[in-house]
């Protein structure tokens, strides 16, 4: 069965190392013969921040008809794959943005009646993959939590298959890091994802 | 300086607020920080960043200028670059969603804490520094849909992001303090009211 990837990617610059990265998750995909969504969050002018009127019916199933596209994305793919810089520790706010509204009750997951702890929805997706780059050392994010990876990793897979596979794919220290280091890092990228 | 400044006793916060909706208890909680904190003779400014209308996401014009001499460009993010660099205490009140800071808030990090304001690079040495030297408390107060036991599992990521990432940017003398109510969803009003008046009164506390 040919695979479903959804690439959500998130950088404000065209020319940046992560668009870099972007094109070898794609190459990467479109060699393993997956069908691949692409979903540029700045490139669209995605809006990030919650309405008040989506936080009012946030339990209602269902997302705001502006963005109904990237909700059947989500429930579509089995494959997703979040490319993106890491700041404070973190997904940047735009892609925080789209956590924020497209993962919603009906698409990721639905509270039954009195519960507190939601039910997952998303058993299409079984693999995640974060492609992610860092300004500072691998130990300083450690020191700091490693906010972005466990919201990722743990967080958003509660919705997903219970089976579903997480990958890690990150560059730390990029600025002090070498072309060669950066070129491999890309090479590592495209690899993982033709598998 | 004035007379405020040189008085030990005497606190100025900025409260830090992100949530869509004026009827929130999120704001209430914001509310009866502020009444705690004036009650003890302390000085509050706030920043609601819905109302003021904060733009989430850092754009390309603000990523180019990010390592440059003027990295703020907009009138909003600057004023609350001037109020955070004068400080004691910094305080965030907002739901956890996804583990984290509501999209609004992150961005709020994202583009105040710009270098200058959250941290300077060292020329020679080429290490961070940080910048909030004059915050001595930094704090949070968040509620959350999950029970603490999930947010346990899932790592507190939001927490994390301010009490460990932001705290890295403040001096080494700087308090921590966390304020979470749990499971809202299954919350009784007696348990949020409890809630909010241990927000106040830990707020007239402060020094």
């Amino acid at each position: 069965m040919t695979r479903r990837a959804l690439v959500v990617y998130c950088h404000p610059s065209p020319t940046s190392f992560v668009a870099a990265a972007r094109d070898r998750v794609v190459a990467g995909l479109d060699a393993s013969g997956a069908e691949v969504r692409l979903t540029d969050l700045y490139g669209e002018g995605f809006t990030p921040e919650l309405s008040a009127d989506e936080h009012a019916t946030h339990l209602d199933a269902g997302v705001d008809p502006s963005i109904t596209s990237h909700a059947e994305n989500l429930m579509w793919c089995d494959t997703l794959v979040l490319i993106y810089p890491t700041w404070w520790s973190g997904q940047p706010a735009m892609l925080k943005g789209w956590f924020d509204r497209v993962w919603a009750s009906g698409v990721a997951w639905e509270l039954p009646e009195g519960a507190n702890r939601l039910a997952p929805r998303l058993r299409n997706v079984r693999r995640v993959v974060a492609v992610t780059t860092h300004g500072s050392p691998k130990h300083i994010n450690m020191v700091e939590g490693e906010g972005g990876k466990r919201t990722i990793t743990r967080s958003l897979r509660a919705m997903c298959h219970p089976l579903c596979r997480t990958s890690w794919l990150a560059l730390y220290n990029i600025d002090r890091c070498s072309e060669s280091e950066r070129l491999m890092f890309l090479d590592r990228v495209e690899q993982r994802l033709r598998r | 300086m004035c007379a405020s400044v040189s008085n030990n006793d005497t606190v100025h916060a900025a409260v830090v607020l992100a949530h869509p909706r004026a009827d929130s208890y999120a704001h209430a909680l914001a509310q009866r920080a502020v009444d705690g904190l004036q009650a003890a003779g302390h000085r509050v400014d706030i920043i609601d960043l819905y109302a003021d209308g904060f733009r989430a996401a850092m754009s390309e014009a603000e990523q180019e200028a990010y390592r440059g001499n003027q990295p703020i460009l907009d009138p909003l993010v600057q004023t609350s670059a001037d109020l955070v660099r004068n400080v004691d205490a910094l305080i965030f009140v907002y739901p956890t969603w996804w583990s984290g800071l509501p999209a609004i808030l992150k961005g709020w990090m994202e583009r105040v804490m710009v270098p200058g304001v959250g941290f300077t690079f060292d020329e020679r040495t080429g290490k961070v520094r940080p910048g909030l030297t004059n915050v001595r408390h930094l704090i949070g107060i968040s509620t959350y849909g999950s029970p603490k036991s999930i947010v346990r599992v899932v790592n507190d990521n939001g927490r994390r992001t301010i009490m460990r990432a932001l705290r890295l940017s403040c001096g080494f003398g700087v308090r921590t303090h966390w304020h979470g109510l749990y499971a809202i969803d299954t919350s009784t009003v007696g348990q949020r009211a409890e809630f909010a008046a241990h927000i106040e009164r830990s707020m007239t506390n402060l020094r």
